[in-house]
């Protein structure tokens, strides 16, 4: 049982996204089509088995060795800086991590910044980089509203087709960085699972060279 | 404190490590729990994690709870022309994050400080793969030469300023993001190449030592590689010793030689050491040194599962005929059953058969 790889995949749309990856790289799991009210899935003829988890919890199943491999979002890795490998960036999933605020403003480096976000590391990186102090606000959600009612100069978020930010009267001033979802492992399970661990990967980069 | 299954099994894997570096002839060595706290805070960043314990001694002096025992033997190092071959098993106090609080970490290792040569590196090392088969009969221990990756980023001329985000990159076997950083700086796709085949290359030692010879290195990644290939041929026939450049630590204090030990079933090393030359320096100490710990808290999950069961047998008696009692117990116990005798059956007590003892005899 445990020579199978365990595979961890976010719940939603990029997980559906990813999985069909993994089935066209020949790692597919007939269970899945037809899921149930079951939470795991094995493929014993591919030494697979699958579970979906939150996206944002996938690093930590990886990490702590649950999962051997998973797919997780870069914005989770870059946040929690997981103690993992990245091997592969799969392209999919993409969106931005940007600094929006209204259209109008304009930075008074005489001034602390106040910065609203849920990416704190991130957002303090990327100042740290810029030599910019900041005053950061931690927020769970919602985080648009924070310079709509002058919580915050600025947001650091996500940004996927912009729809909300216009929709709200904002606009991205800066982009941090691009986010897609990664193909990460566990390092112990990488080392004592080498061949299926490279095997898997690299099977699914030339599928991903094949669909771009 | 009470005395725990996990306290059982650290206690019993020391006594196994303990003897075999013994056999090598290191001595105990014993800290006090307490330090001062300047000796960390010049070197904070050497500790894994950066929160320390303090509190004012009597004094007036600001002490620590002895976060890390390496420091602590070091400070007590006094120029010798013969090398100072130590072990230890300690309880350190850190906080590994923020989030998670301070624990109390048990760990155990040994350090080797003096004029090294080639054979005391060696001999670490074989003692490092030594404790792991010690832990478990299958364990890896990934070896890396800090020069190799190093000295080929010089050789090729790379910006110093891109080279923490690409020993980073190259921490996490990042392909895609050591690539693309490359190529926006400039940099060969040939080199950018060679970058990805170092940071990928996975065999046992002397075969890897082999395979980079192979490659194009510059004179400082071929130095390294030499110093690399003398290690490998002297390991020679010691099972379980692979080659992974991927490998970091940081370079203030460790250069040349650094290893991480694994073994299956815990996610994270179990062994971590190497040369840590650069450190011995910081602290003005003319001397070469290696090591490694064993971080013998992270073992609690080879625990087998505990017992289902409590107690076999529960008597329940009313006290009125402690004798009697006590013959009874006695020979149930020496059929190896495991019972327990009470007057009300324990709150969430598990127990297999429940006995009343009544009138010189047990019933059910």
């Amino acid at each position: 049982m445990n020579d199978m790889l365990n595979v961890a995949l976010p719940k939603g749309r990029l997980g559906d996204k990813v999985y069909a990856l993994f089935e066209k790289a020949g790692y597919g799991c007939d269970d899945i089509a037809d899921p149930g009210r079951k939470l795991v899935f094995e493929s014993p003829e591919h030494g697979v088995r699958y579970f979906y988890v939150k996206p944002s919890d996938v690093a930590i199943y990886v990490e702590r060795g649950a999962a051997d491999i998973g797919v997780a979002g870069k914005d989770i890795l870059l946040e929690y800086a997981p103690e993992v490998y990245e091997l592969l960036d799969f392209g999919v999933g993409k969106c931005r991590m940007c600094v929006c605020g209204r259209p109008d403003f304009r930075d008074d480096p005489s001034r602390t910044l106040r910065v609203a976000t849920k990416f704190t590391r991130i957002t303090r990186d990327y100042y740290a980089a810029l030599g910019r102090s900041i005053d950061m606000i931690h927020l769970n959600g919602s985080i648009e509203l924070a310079p709509i009612l002058g919580l915050s100069d600025v947001i650091v978020d996500i940004v996927e087709t912009g729809a909300t930010l216009r929709e709200n009267g904002l606009a991205v001033l800066a982009e941090v960085c691009g986010i897609s979802a990664r193909l990460i492992a566990n390092k112990v399970s990488y080392k004592f699972k080498y061949e299926a661990v490279t095997a898997l990967a690299s099977r699914l980069h030339d599928r991903i060279e094949v669909t771009q | 404190m009470s005395y725990s299954r996990a306290d059982g099994l650290t206690d019993g894997i020391f006594t196994k490590l303990a003897d075999i570096w013994i056999r090598r002839g290191y001595t105990r060595y014993r800290v006090s729990r307490f330090e001062e706290y300047d000796l960390y805070a010049k070197n904070r960043s050497f500790i894994t994690g950066s929160a320390i314990l303090t509190f004012t001694d009597t004094d007036g002096r600001l002490m620590a709870l002895k976060p890390d025992v390496t420091l602590s033997v070091i400070r007590n190092t006094v120029p010798s022309p013969a090398l100072r071959k130590l072990y230890y098993c300690e309880n350190v106090y850190r906080a590994a994050d923020p989030s998670s609080g301070f624990s109390e970490i048990r760990q155990a290792g040994l350090e080797c400080i003096g004029p090294l040569g080639l054979f005391d590196v060696c001999e670490v090392i074989t003692l490092a793969a030594r404790s792991l088969a010690a832990l478990s009969g299958r364990y890896i221990l990934d070896l890396s030469h800090l020069g190799l990756l190093g000295g080929f980023l010089e050789d090729a001329g790379i910006d110093p300023a891109l080279r923490p985000e690409l020993l980073r990159l190259a921490g996490e076997k990042n392909s895609h993001e050591a690539r693309a950083l490359l190529a926006r700086n400039g940099v060969s796709p040939h080199i950018a190449g060679l970058f990805d085949t170092m940071i990928h290359l996975r065999a046992p030692l002397e075969e890897a030592a082999a395979r980079l010879s192979a490659l194009p290195l510059g004179e400082n990644a071929a130095q390294a590689l030499s110093e690399l290939a003398r290690v490998a041929r002297a390991l020679r026939g010691i099972q379980g010793i692979y080659l992974d450049l991927s490998l970091r630590s940081d370079e203030r204090y460790y250069e040349g030689v650094v290893m991480r030990g694994y073994i299956p079933g815990v996610p994270s090393p179990v062994l971590s050491g190497g040369r840590y030359d650069g450190l011995m320096r910081r602290l003005h100490k003319e001397a070469g040194a290696m090591g490694f710990a064993v971080y013998l808290n992270l073992l609690e999950r080879m625990l087998p599962a505990p017992e289902a069961l409590d107690a076999d047998v529960l008597i329940l008696h009313d006290g009125a005929d402690p004798e009697g009692l006590m013959r009874k117990v006695s020979a149930l116990e020496a059929q190896g059953v495991r019972v327990r005798a009470d007057r009300a059956v324990p709150e969430g007590l598990r127990y297999g058969k429940l006995l009343r003892y009544d009138g010189g005899e047990v019933h059910e």
